[in-house]
């Protein structure tokens, strides 16, 4: 169980749907439970990741201003680094986001290996090789 | 346990050390590795699940400071213009490399009679020949032999990776051009090969192989070579070499994973420990320093990348990672164009899709707000990766020191203090200004251009270099230390120079070469009584 607070997730989200809104048949990173479920996912894969987030949440949290809690984490670049890694790391786990990318992961597909033949037929290397070698010659 | 004086130990079971103890046990020669990593972990390789680029961020990170396994040691980069980024584990940094696979050219065995900078190779491109069609076997090479950047001779053993359409845009553009292009050589099986099986174009070839298509040498070499009697130790960091009374190598002490101390007798000594931990070991030791350049003319090929997005769905989230084509049209000198020595192009997939919208290898630039989604839309499977591999000439101000945090044992970390020459930015900028031209043909709406990339330091070169005179060079031509008989150097710490290619085609063959001599030479070789 993580010990991010309801407090630090709720700012999470918060920061999170601010970089990623809604749009473009998208979800937004709060309809996409950033904050919830996909934190969880993203800490299982990288629990190095827990403390950090915590060190960069909490002093944010008790700014109490979230605009402001946005403009000091946009202006600090290791912060924001890691912020964007857990929030659109967790964002890009959410199945309907493949989906409306057409993105299905990085699934297999054999490779032909008699595509070449297919290069060599089209003639696609004739220019390359009716030039000839390109290397310089050298003293023995 | 391992034998009590083996008549060869070998630092590191990278490429080089793979190479030389295959030659070493074939001619009969008891081999002890000590690798201070551990066998990579293909259980954490998640291409195919939502997990994977999050994994492959600290799992199969290139940084050795971000990835903090147990073989790693901390590298202090902050007096340099590029991060060292490598691998420390059973298979070296072939685990993480991206498997391009490029011989060097003739010229870049001659770069000071032909260009008048830098040193000449004490070897040449014809001694090398030989030893590159060898280790194309060994590792799997897949490619088309013909290139016109290179003599004829005996090419790869497979038939190069599919060019997909990302590759036949490229060279339709080349074409158009009038330049140089060939399909590439990768260390990437494209048949069932061995042990290894055919790519399945996951992209994610430096981020752990989940098909077992990619060579490198814990799949390639270790499993036979540690079935037929070759002893590789893991866990064990050597902290210093050796020497007796009469200044031979005859040994090294070792921390285990424990932290327990070893001493290890050996009748020869081979470093293959990278341009980084090599010279850490070397001055650690104080040992094969006369010339004082151990550690100094580090050359890490300064990169750069253009970037090209299109309109159209390229699939370019697939296919192997892996070059599908390279071009040397600008490879060779031309000082008309304001700087001495050239540059490799290779093209590639652009993969998957967190690396796009996080700072990196596609800018600096944070995307946030509105443009996210539209960013993400333009850029994933719609884009393509041109990059730039630029030849770095030796600098000695450029260097390896002892530094940083020290490890177990009290071994001192690595320190790397590097500048980007005058010559490489001009060559950086040349290079991206001709790709620019490229793209515009390829007919890309948007173009991103990067050069001088901090997070680029996979090519770790000449900090042992390789050469006849021992006051300018560490090793002589067959990786022999001048001061030290019985201590050799075979990883690229060697090079005299650092070609504008790809090196571990080059460290390979070069290893091969300098084992092939010490077998040969064996009976007059010095070993401690």
């Amino acid at each position: 169980m993580s010990a991010l607070t309801p407090q630090l997730r709720e700012l999470l989200t918060a920061l999170a749907t601010s970089m990623i809104p809604g749009g473009l048949g998208m979800p937004s990173a709060r309809d996409a439970d950033v904050g919830g479920r996909l934190l969880d996912a993203v800490l299982v894969a990288r629990p190095d990741l827990e403390a950090p987030l915590i060190a960069l949440l909490e002093p944010l949290a008790a700014l109490g201003d979230p605009a402001e809690a946005e403009r000091r984490l946009r202006a600090d670049r290791p912060a924001v680094e890691l912020f964007a890694l857990v929030a659109i790391g967790g964002y890009m786990m959410h199945p309907a986001v493949g989906g409306a990318l057409s993105y299905p992961g990085q699934q297999p597909k054999p490779v032909n290996p008699f595509d070449i033949n297919d290069v060599v037929d089209d003639g696609l290397l004739d220019p390359v090789i009716e030039r000839g070698p390109i290397y310089r010659e050298v003293p023995a | 346990m391992p034998a009590e004086r083996p008549d060869v130990l070998i630092v590191g079971a990278g490429p080089s050390g793979a190479v030389a103890a295959k030659r070493f046990h074939e001619a009969g020669m008891s081999v002890l590795v000590l690798e201070q990593g551990d066998w990579p972990d293909y259980g954490r390789a998640r291409a195919g699940f939502p997990d994977f680029e999050l994994i492959a961020r600290k799992e199969w990170n290139w940084d050795p400071n971000v990835r903090a396994n147990g073989g790693d040691y901390a590298v202090d980069c902050s007096d340099s213009d590029v991060t060292a980024l490598m691998y420390n584990g059973v298979g070296g940094s072939a685990v993480s490399y991206a498997a391009h696979w490029e011989r060097f050219l003739p010229s870049d065995f001659r770069v000071r009679t032909l260009d008048g900078v830098a040193d000449d190779w004490p070897v040449s491109y014809a001694e090398m020949e030989p030893y590159y069609v060898e280790v194309e076997k060994q590792f799997a090479v897949s490619g088309l032999d013909g290139d016109t950047c290179l003599p004829e001779g005996e090419g790869p053993p497979m038939p190069p990776v599919p060019l997909n359409v990302v590759g036949r845009m490229g060279a339709k553009a080349l074409n158009q051009l009038g330049w140089h292009w060939w399909p590439a050589s990768n260390a990437i099986a494209t048949t069932d090969y061995g042990r290894l099986h055919a790519c399945v174009q996951r992209a994610a070839c430096p981020f752990g192989c989940p098909t077992g298509a990619k060579a490198s040498p814990d799949r390639t070499h270790w499993p036979d070579l540690v079935a037929g009697g070759v002893e590789l130790v893991t866990g064990a960091s050597v902290l210093r070499i050796t020497t007796d009374a009469a200044g031979l190598a005859d040994g090294v002490e070792w921390i285990d994973r424990d932290g327990r101390e070893h001493a290890q007798a050996a009748s020869t000594v081979v470093v293959c420990a990278n341009g980084v931990g090599t010279p850490r070991l070397l001055l650690a030791s104080g040992l094969a320093n006369s010339s004082g350049l151990v550690g100094r003319r580090l050359m890490m090929h300064p990169f750069a990348n253009a970037i090209g997005i299109f309109d159209e769905d390229l699939e370019s989230w697939r296919g192997p990672m892996g070059q599908y084509l390279h071009s040397l049209q600008f490879y060779e000198t031309d000082r008309a164009r304001g700087f001495v020595r050239g540059a490799k192009w290779n093209l590639m997939p652009s993969g998957a899709p967190l690396s796009m919208v996080l700072p990196g290898l596609w800018g600096d630039e944070l995307v946030w707000g509105a443009e996210f989604h539209e960013q993400l839309r333009a850029r994933l499977g719609r884009s393509l990766i041109w990059s730039v591999i630029c030849e770095d000439l030796p600098d000695p101000s450029n260097r390896v020191t002892l530094g940083g945090a020290s490890g177990p044992g009290g071994m001192p970390g690595a320190a790397l203090h590097y500048r980007t020459s005058e010559n490489s930015e001009r060559m950086m900028a040349f290079h991206l200004d001709r790709l620019s031209e490229v793209l515009d043909v390829m007919g890309a709406k948007e173009k991103k251009l990067s050069s001088g990339i901090r997070d680029s330091g996979w090519h770790l070169m000449g900090t042992a270099c390789m050469g006849e005179d021992p006051a300018s060079s560490v090793v002589d031509r067959d990786g022999r230390a001048h001061d030290v008989p019985n201590l050799f150097v075979y990883d690229a710490s060697v090079f005299p120079t650092s070609a504008g290619v790809n090196p571990t085609a080059t460290v390979a063959a070069n290893a091969l070469r300098c084992a092939d001599a010490l077998v040969r030479d064996r009976n007059r070789q010095p070993v401690p009584a």
